[in-house]
């Protein structure tokens, strides 16, 4: 076991590598000169006893979840993890059998030579422009189901420290509803998904605030970093995005 | 089926006649004999009665069958293993990676049966439970990569599609004025999974394939035709419903095992099958070099213009993997080229059959005016060049929907029969077709495709086509460089050296002239490990049964082939000889069935001629490279035929005579009940 001494410069590092100012590499090297053991390289980690850890790590509020798309192999390591992590949330029944990633509030997607990874981008409203600093998702509730979970507040690992989540009772579902998808889709990307069980809406908590994918993902493609707060982050609709990276990584334009 | 896990218990029978679906639910009794894939859809192909020379491959009465296995779905490496009858008459067994078969499991299927023939253009979308049948006449006529897209943009789940609800009262007053709601419901996610033919398989040439996400193709023995036949475009599968495990946390486990292996693999996280390949098949005697009249070039340097590295500069974009693979094998490129025509184009590598079949065999590598006896005589530019043509070529292969390695072994066959002035180019409808000739390369390639003028010839492949003309000609010669076996083309593997693939290798394997048997190793021992052969093959058709990746099946190892079997299913007794016994069932099934589908009475004898094995193999020593002046089996055939075959089948419990599996073997693997007619039938 780490003492105390120890415990802080774990998590000094642990912001340091979360910030990049260390690299994933830097990190575990120097984690395994403090003694700690660290599972081999960071290629897909034991996801039966991740799960059983999640929590334990620092949550970090203000931070947002970026993907590189030229890392990025497609390999839906993160899906799996969101699905089984969330699945046990709100199907524990089913889910003491099943794996199904339709739980997972982030998706890659795969077009032709391009994946896209699919994942809300806490998109803001601007007051001045827009009359309100809501998530649009957020504003268009008509139940308040969409909702911020504060600092303090909320299920350590899974919600809280400022990031959105859903009340399951509140929600209206995909079936008379659905207008947190649909103003996103009209004007911003295409963050929410709908559990296949009940069609309740779905969207990425960020872990309150220590996402599960982000250690899942074996490329390095996905990076939980503070925001900027110097404008707003867009999402993109997923087939306008792949046409985009299409275009940006081939110089060839093709209806994705 | 009962306690289903791993399984859903379902196959859908599709009707394309009568445009009804209907349900299969094979016992569990089934799925532990034959597991999924290639054993499960032998076992299929018998019951339909399809082992019959009467049934038309290109006939309604055909089944074409989608199927995936136990893990495929959650699992690391899954893929589809599509079986049918083979427009050549043999059996079509062909597996492809992707996303489409975890789709498949997720939507609540072990796979899907496709008989009869729809009277105009449809394709199949499956949504759960949900198929339909399509109208697919605005997409007939596109090439792969456009279909694929088109087609799935069709296919939608229901929590994906839904009416609009919002109104600018859902919005504020400000931001209402800025950007009303454009009112157009939901619908921007794209997961679902497709499978397309094209050109090539809706004008049915014989070696056309299905392809799934731009590049992976249900490669051989022409899966597209037998779909083209159908009025099949494609596939469509989206599904929702997740996989079930009998021990999830174990499950979770050794998944979690098999990737960190995967992720050590520097080989396959470096350029995949394009990392090492071209230097090992130069050095082992199995390159491919015009129509494999040389298998290494004098001056290794020739092979740079293809290895990993050098296209990897040149061409790779990024990297892309199957689900939960950490050996990402595919490279999406751009190709960049000096001529307009190449340059941008956008494909996959070229992976290492490519490299073979498209690249060295019809003679893109060396520098003009110099042959492969000689000292590399080219350029930088000359190799960027020469890399961009296989590149090109797998390409335009990839969009037509058609094989490029009998694609590559029937356009060796014409280059070598114009090299030797055999044909002329009148033979060719006017096109004078050289070695390394991208643009006569292309002329034929179209002119296959349309199967218009000698192309509707072509489009029966190599063997065929070299019949064609050695009739037209009046030459037996011609079908001295058919380099076929069982009348089926060469893969990229050479079988003279006796240090890539040999001989008997080629001649054993029922999938006709597979480069992936699996006994290789053991058949190039000296003396020969018949038994270790056996077991070799077994092993690689128990993983094709499994469907998952036989790049990973290392990986993988009795951790993954049994105990994930155990934590997936809950069958705690299933054992490693559980699995090979999969794999042997899988050989038996399939050795029956090409002696039966093609009429063969005695293989021995059929197959000793030099029709059915090439000639070039014993007859013309290697000219060039490490293993200089050797010949296949020292040119001796006979004891090819008449020693190492019948110990072979002995070895496997067949007959020595010809190969039949014995009414013993077959009740040993509980097969006598679907196969000892045939097999009695065949003795006799
Ligand atoms: S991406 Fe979509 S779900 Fe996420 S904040 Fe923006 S509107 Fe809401
Ligand atoms: S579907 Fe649920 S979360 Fe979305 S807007 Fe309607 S009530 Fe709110
Ligand atoms: S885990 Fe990483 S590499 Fe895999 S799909 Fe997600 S972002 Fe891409």
């Amino acid at each position: 076991m780490a003492d105390s001494n120890q415990d802080e410069q774990i998590s000094e590092l642990k912001n340091k590598f979360q910030q990049r100012v260390i690299s994933r590499r830097e990190f575990i090297r120097m984690l395994t000169a403090l003694g700690i053991s660290v599972s081999a390289g960071g290629i897909f980690m034991d996801m039966a006893s991740a799960t059983e850890k999640s929590g334990n790590s620092e949550a970090q509020s203000g931070y947002t979840i970026i993907f590189d798309p030229a890392k990025c192999t497609g390999c839906m390591a993160c899906a799996i993890a969101c699905a089984e992590k969330y699945m046990q949330e709100i199907a524990p029944e089913q889910a003491r059998h099943t794996i199904n990633l339709e739980f997972s509030r982030i998706r890659p997607m795969r077009f032709q030579f391009v994946d896209f990874v699919n994942v809300c981008q806490y998109c803001e409203l601007i007051k001045w422009a827009e009359g309100t600093e809501q998530h649009p998702c957020e504003a268009v509730c008509p139940t308040g189901a969409l909702h911020r979970v504060k600092k303090g507040e909320g299920r350590g690992g899974y919600t809280g420290m400022g990031y959105m989540t859903v009340d399951r009772d509140m929600c209206l579902g995909i079936d008379t509803c659905g207008r947190c998808l649909e103003v996103c889709e009209d004007q911003f990307g295409s963050g929410i998904s709908f559990d296949p069980i009940e069609g309740k809406a779905q969207v990425c908590t960020r872990c309150g605030g220590d996402p599960e994918c982000v250690k899942a993902c074996p490329e390095e493609a996905l990076q939980f970093i503070p925001v900027q707060v110097n404008g707003r982050y867009y999402a993109n609709n997923p087939d306008h995005a792949a046409e985009l990276l299409y275009k940006k990584m081939f110089n060839k334009e093709r209806a994705l | 089926m009962s306690a289903v896990y791993g399984f859903t218990g379902k196959i859908a029978r599709i009707d394309l006649s009568a445009g009804s679906v209907s349900i299969i639910e094979p016992q569990e009794e089934v799925y532990r004999k034959y597991l999924g894939g290639w054993a499960l859809g032998m076992y299929f192909l018998f019951k339909e009665g399809l082992a019959e020379p009467d049934k038309d491959p290109l006939g309604p009465e055909n089944m074409l069958q989608l199927l995936v296995g136990p893990v495929t779905g959650i699992a690391p490496n899954p893929r589809t293993a599509i079986v049918t009858k083979s427009p050549y008459g043999f059996n079509c067994i062909t597996l492809c990676g992707g996303q489409g078969g975890a789709n498949l499991k997720f939507a609540g299927w072990d796979g899907i049966q496709i008989v009869g023939k729809a009277d105009k253009p449809v394709y199949i979308a499956v949504i759960d439970d949900h198929i339909e049948i399509r109208d697919a006449t605005e997409f007939w006529g596109m090439g792969t990569e456009e279909a694929e897209m088109a087609m799935r943009k069709k296919v939608l789940a229901p929590i994906e599609t839904s009416g609009s609800t919002l109104t600018e009262s859902d919005l504020t007053k400000k931001w209402a004025k800025l950007r009303p709601p454009k009112n157009q419901g939901i619908g921007g996610k794209r997961l679902a999974s497709t499978w397309v033919i094209g050109p090539a398989g809706e004008n049915k040439v014989w070696f056309a394939n299905m392809v799934t996400e731009g590049a992976r193709a249900h490669g051989r023995y022409g899966s597209g035709a037998v779909a083209g036949a159908k009025n099949l475009k494609g596939i469509v599968v989206r599904g929702t419903k997740g996989q079930k495990f009998a021990d999830k946390k174990k499950f979770l486990q050794i998944m979690g095992n098999i990737q960190k292996r995967e992720g050590t693999s520097h080989f396959w996280r470096t350029y995949g099958t394009a990392g090492a390949s071209v230097h090992e098949a130069n050095i082992v005697g199995g390159y491919p070099i015009r129509n494999w009249q040389w298998e290494s070039w004098a001056d290794p340097r020739t092979v740079k213009t293809l290895s990993g590295p050098f296209v990897d500069q040149m061409s790779f974009v990024r990297k892309q993997a199957c689900p939960g693979c950490a050996l990402h094998c595919l490279y999406p490129a751009r190709i960049s080229s000096y001529n307009e025509m190449m340059d941008e184009t956008i494909t996959d590598m070229p992976d290492w059959e490519a490299m073979g079949m498209v690249g060295g065999n019809i003679g893109y590598l060396e520098a003009e005016g110099t042959d492969p006896g000689d000292p590399y005589g080219g350029t930088f530019e000359d190799m960027t060049e020469n890399a961009a043509k296989t590149q090109y070529t797998t390409w335009f292969s990839d969009n037509t929907g058609m094989d490029f390695i009998e694609g590559g072994a029937l356009l060796g066959l014409l280059m070598e029969l114009r090299q030797r002035d055999l044909i002329e180019p009148a033979d060719l409808d006017g096109i004078d077709l050289k070695w390394g000739d991208l643009n006569s390369v292309k002329a034929v390639l179209e002119k296959t495709v349309a199967g218009e003028g000698i192309g509707a010839v072509l489009a029966r492949g190599t063997y065929e086509t070299a019949r064609y003309l050695s009739r037209k000609k009046e030459n037996d010669e011609i079908m001295y460089y058919s380099m076929t076996g069982k009348r089926y083309a060469q893969p990229a593997h050479g079988a003279r050296s006796n240090h890539d693939r040999n001989a008997l290798d080629y001649v054993t394997v029922v999938r006709p002239c597979e480069h992936t048997g699996g006994g290789s190793k053991a058949f190039m021992k000296n003396p020969i490990d018949y038994d270790g052969a056996v077991n070799g093959q077994n092993f690689n058709a128990a993983v094709n049964s499994m469907v998952y990746c036989l790049f990973a099946s290392g990986f993988w190892g009795d951790e993954g082939n049994v105990e994930l079997v155990k934590a997936v299913t809950g069958w705690n007794d299933f054992d490693k000889k559980d699995f090979l016994k999969v794999g042997e069932r899988a050989y038996a099934l399939s050795r029956l069935f090409n002696l039966r589908s093609q009429n063969i009475k005695e293989p021995r004898k059929e197959w000793d001629s030099p029709d059915m094995f090439p000639a070039r193999w014993f007859k013309e020593p290697l000219p060039t490279g490490p293993y200089k002046g050797k010949t296949a089996f020292n040119g001796d055939t006979a004891k090819l035929f008449d020693e190492c075959l019948p110990q072979y089948w002995a070895q496997r419990g067949w007959s020595r005579d010809k190969g039949i599996p014995e009414e013993e073997k077959l009740k040993e693997l509980g097969i006598a009940g679907i196969a000892g007619n045939i097999a009695a039938k065949l003795r006799s």
